[in-house]
């Protein structure tokens, strides 16, 4: 039995991705914010390219076949400011923004180019060596230009391995020393990379050091002006690494070349799917529009909803099942027609309706009337369901033999025919989490309790994929629990079911 | 077909039956002659441009936004038929909103001044409408699945059972929020898809396990024999036994899509819709507590619509059951 239960949670993974696929195939279709034609006429093209890169909608949905890496941006720059045509302004500014990355993939191609083109794009290169704090008069002097970054390849080009940045940066986290952060700026963005792996988190202060130490170095590579202040307490700290780790994100395949494994595996990470996959993984689900962490909202908002959820359907089983065994044993006369007709009445009314006079009598905000106003519509169900299944094992031969024998009638309801009568019960109760969510989001909204339902109202207005990625993502490992949580009460309940169920996937 | 017309003399003996049909009945009636109900134009307008039927269904954008007094102008001098209530469910009244019951509002106004007794008529072809619409989809789509899931055996067989598992369990209400992102404006037409799109998992379970089970009987052994196409054979000697729970399974989604409609038009998903729907006077009932109204009538006729389908439900599945006692 646990292994069975193993077997069906491990097939539960491949099933979840599955949904969080065909999901987000679905939400790709949701009109992006940025789309907005009113946004569009208010900030520059340039800012809404920006914009829409932050959100990842230049990438492709699921695979991308040809991942763009600084090798193949540098070769384009390169090739647009060598040709001089139109856009060769915008050129420079970019490749003066991949900088020091860039330069493993352009420097040592100038010998290979005509005399006038390696002027030009030697001269191009000059504010990524003001950055780096080497620069001469001869950087701008169209003359000495090309001489000075042939020497400075020469001289420097030994230092733009990644094994000799990986260990100068785990020297600065170690260590932190001016010394250490010049080294590093000395190599410009190629030390991105691993200043962003270097960085974590801070807990406590010597962590503030030294994310300060490594964010400094970020920032002034990248030229931004979002460092940790001086007197920054932990948290502000944290935010400021945060923002870091989310611009990494979008901004990783700008600074780091890819070869062999790492290529194939930006096929699958640098596409759509991929950016919010290794969010989920990597950093609790990415952000909601809520601007918390999605992780840390459902864990705050889920025990609500599930409190309300599973309270009602327990409540309702404590009710339903009496009442549909009162029914069965009652079957035919007026007690069982007033009882079945009472469970309709409760089952039609609206939620709503139910959910306002009960804040009506008992005030918002708390979650006892919360679960008593969504029990009445679950009752139902259960209750036929139970009358149904108990009459039919009431008009079997063992319980009449049971009478036979002198057993009074309750004992035969209860002794004899109950038990045999829960399995389709229980088989109903896997069904009623799902369908009672709807009357849950209700009854939140009308004693305005923060579950689950307030914040997926909120998504669906303002688009919000990752909520609602996370929101069906864990519905669906709801869902696939319940169904195995029946799988087993099954066999709990009934144990001739047991070898059926058990043995279902495949073996004798 | 024995089994048909037992079926049917049981249901017109049972009295549930025909209290949930009465029910039912009327309320279906109000939602096809809606605009006989409550429209802003007139029924008949007979006039010096010839006899025009119904000109709020031929030319909607006539009316579209008018209020009482501008539609009375345009038909001023034509001899008019109108109907019961001169508003329409967008129609702006003239009273203000929330006004007590009074002539031309039989109900009074909504919150938004809309006429009361206009919306709730609209709102039940809204709701009926809609549920037809998503089961009837929601039962095709599970008959041609579940039939191909009970003749295919092997590996997509066991897919599509663990495909129908999780459909199955897959809150609706979140399917409809998944829909109502993507679209820029509510409408009726994604509900009905997304309805649909969990509805028809039920379905396909009923007629699987019925392929499964009369795969194996003489007659469906017989047929094969003498050499009927497999569409043939589950049209004619499968889909009849399957299609008695399939239906009562599919009535029983009226009742519980009816009540998944209101919910999702009371928490005015995706921003507010154009139809007029029971759900939304609901929503604005519970804002303002005080205008009973406003939470009575809608969930009256709620509990008429989904009552009288349960009754209908139940009637029909003791009725289609083989198994079940006759008589009582």
């Amino acid at each position: 039995m646990l292994g069975h239960a193993l077997r069906r949670l491990l097939w539960s993974l491949p099933a979840l991705i599955g949904i969080s696929i065909v999901t987000f195939l679905f939400l790709s279709y949701v009109p992006d914010p940025s789309e907005d034609p009113v946004l569009a006429a208010q900030i520059s093209p340039a800012a809404l390219t920006r914009l829409r890169r932050a959100r990842f909608l230049e990438l492709p949905r699921f695979l991308n076949l040809a991942p763009r890496d600084v090798r193949e941006r540098a070769g384009e720059l390169a090739r647009v400011i060598i040709s001089g045509g139109p856009g060769e302004g915008e050129a420079r500014i970019e490749l003066a923004r991949l900088g020091g990355a860039a330069l493993p993939h352009v420097l040592p191609q100038l010998d290979t180019l005509a005399p006038e083109h390696r002027r030009a794009l030697a001269l191009a290169l000059a504010p990524i060596a003001r950055r780096m704090g080497i620069a001469g008069p001869e950087v701008d002097d169209p003359a000495r230009a090309v001489a000075f970054w042939t020497r400075f390849w020469d001289d420097r080009g030994i230092e733009f391995r990644r094994a000799v940045v990986r260990s100068a940066a785990s020297r600065l986290v170690r260590y932190g020393s001016a010394t250490r952060a010049t080294d590093l700026i000395e190599l410009d963005t190629f030390v991105l990379d691993d200043v962003m792996a270097a960085l974590e988190p801070p807990l406590d202060a010597a962590g503030v050091t030294r994310a300060r130490a490594l964010i400094d170095v970020a920032a002034h590579v990248t030229g931004s002006a979002d460092r940790v202040a001086p007197g920054a307490d932990l948290e502000a700290a944290r935010a400021c690494v945060d923002r870091w780790q989310a611009y990494w994100s979008v901004y990783r395949a700008d600074f780091t070349a890819d070869t062999g494994v790492a290529r194939v595996a930006d096929m699958v990470l640098e596409t759509r799917y991929g950016k919010w996959a290794y969010e989920a993984v990597t950093h609790r689900f990415g952000r909601s529009a809520g601007g918390a962490p999605v992780l840390d909202e459902l864990e705050v908002r889920v025990p609500v909803t599930l409190a309300i959820v599973f309270g009602a359907i327990a409540l309702a089983y404590a009710v339903a099942v009496p009442l549909g065994a009162l029914g069965a044993a009652f079957r035919g006369t007026r007690v069982d027609v007033a009882l079945m007709l009472a469970a309709l009445a409760l089952y039609a009314t609206p939620t709503a309706v139910i959910a306002v006079m009960a804040r009506g009598a008992a005030g918002g905000g708390r979650i006892l009337p919360a679960i008593l106003a969504l029990t009445p519509a679950l009752v139902a169900a259960p209750a036929v369901q139970q009358r149904a299944a108990l009459s039919l094992t009431l008009s079997q031969d063992y319980v009449r033999a049971a009478t036979a024998r002198g057993a009074s009638r309750a004992r035969a309801v209860l002794v004899h025919g109950l038990r045999n009568a829960l399995v389709p019960v229980a088989t109903l109760a896997t069904l009623e989490g799902p369908m009672a969510l709807g009357g849950a989001f209700v009854v939140e909204r009308v004693f305005g309790l923060r579950g689950v339902g307030e914040l997926t109202m909120l998504a669906v207005q303002q688009r919000d994929i990752a909520w609602l990625m996370a929101i069906s993502m864990s519905a669906a490992l709801i869902a696939a629990a319940f169904v195995l949580a029946a799988d087993l009460a099954y066999v709990a309940v009934d144990p001739r079911l047991g070898g059926a169920i058990l043995g279902r996937k495949g073996r004798p | 077909m024995i089994h048909a017309i037992i079926a049917w003399r049981c249901l017109g003996n049972s009295r549930r039956a025909v209290l949930g049909v009465v029910l039912l009945g009327f309320l279906a009636l109000a939602g096809v002659f809606a605009e006989i109900l409550a429209s802003p134009a007139p029924i008949v307008a007979v006039g010096p441009r010839g006899v025009a039927l119904l000109p709020g269904v031929m030319r909607p954008a006539v009316y579209e936004g008018k209020s009482r007094v501008e539609v009375e102008r345009l038909h001023a001098g034509e001899g008019a038929l109108w109907p019961v209530c001169r508003y329409g469910p967008t129609t702006p009244g003239d009273v203000g909103p929330n006004a007590p019951r009074g002539p031309g509002h039989p109900l009074g106004t909504d919150a938004e001044g809309r006429d009361l007794f206009a919306r709730l008529v609209w709102g039940a072809r809204t709701a009926l409408g809609l549920s037809l619409g998503a089961v009837l989809l929601g039962a095709v789509l599970g008959v041609a699945l579940g039939g191909l899931a009970g003749y295919e055996r092997g590996f997509w067989n066991d897919r599509l059972v663990r495909l129908v598992e999780t459909v199955d369990t897959f809150p609706a209400i979140i399917v409809v929020a998944l829909v109502r992102a993507i679209e820029r404006e509510p409408s009726a037409r994604s509900l009905v898809i997304a309805v649909a799109f969990v509805r028809w998992a039920e379905v396909a379970r009923l007629v699987r396990a019925e392929v499964l089970r009369s795969g194996a009987e003489e007659y469906v052994m017989a047929a094969r024999a003498l050499g009927v196409s497999p569409f043939r054979v589950f049209g004619r000697h499968i889909l009849p036994n399957a299609i008695g729970p399939a239906i009562v399974s599919s009535v029983f989604g009226v009742a519980s899509v009816v009540l998944l409609e209101a919910a999702v038009s009371f928490l005015r998903m995706g921003g507010e819709s154009r139809s007029a729907s029971w759900g939304e006077t609901l929503a604005e009932g519970a804002r303002d507590p005080s205008r009973l109204r406003l939470i009575v009538l809608p969930g009256l006729l709620l509990l008429a619509t989904v009552g009288g389908t349960y009754l209908i439900a139940a009637a029909l599945r003791d009725a289609t059951d083989p198994r079940a006692v006759r008589g009582r």
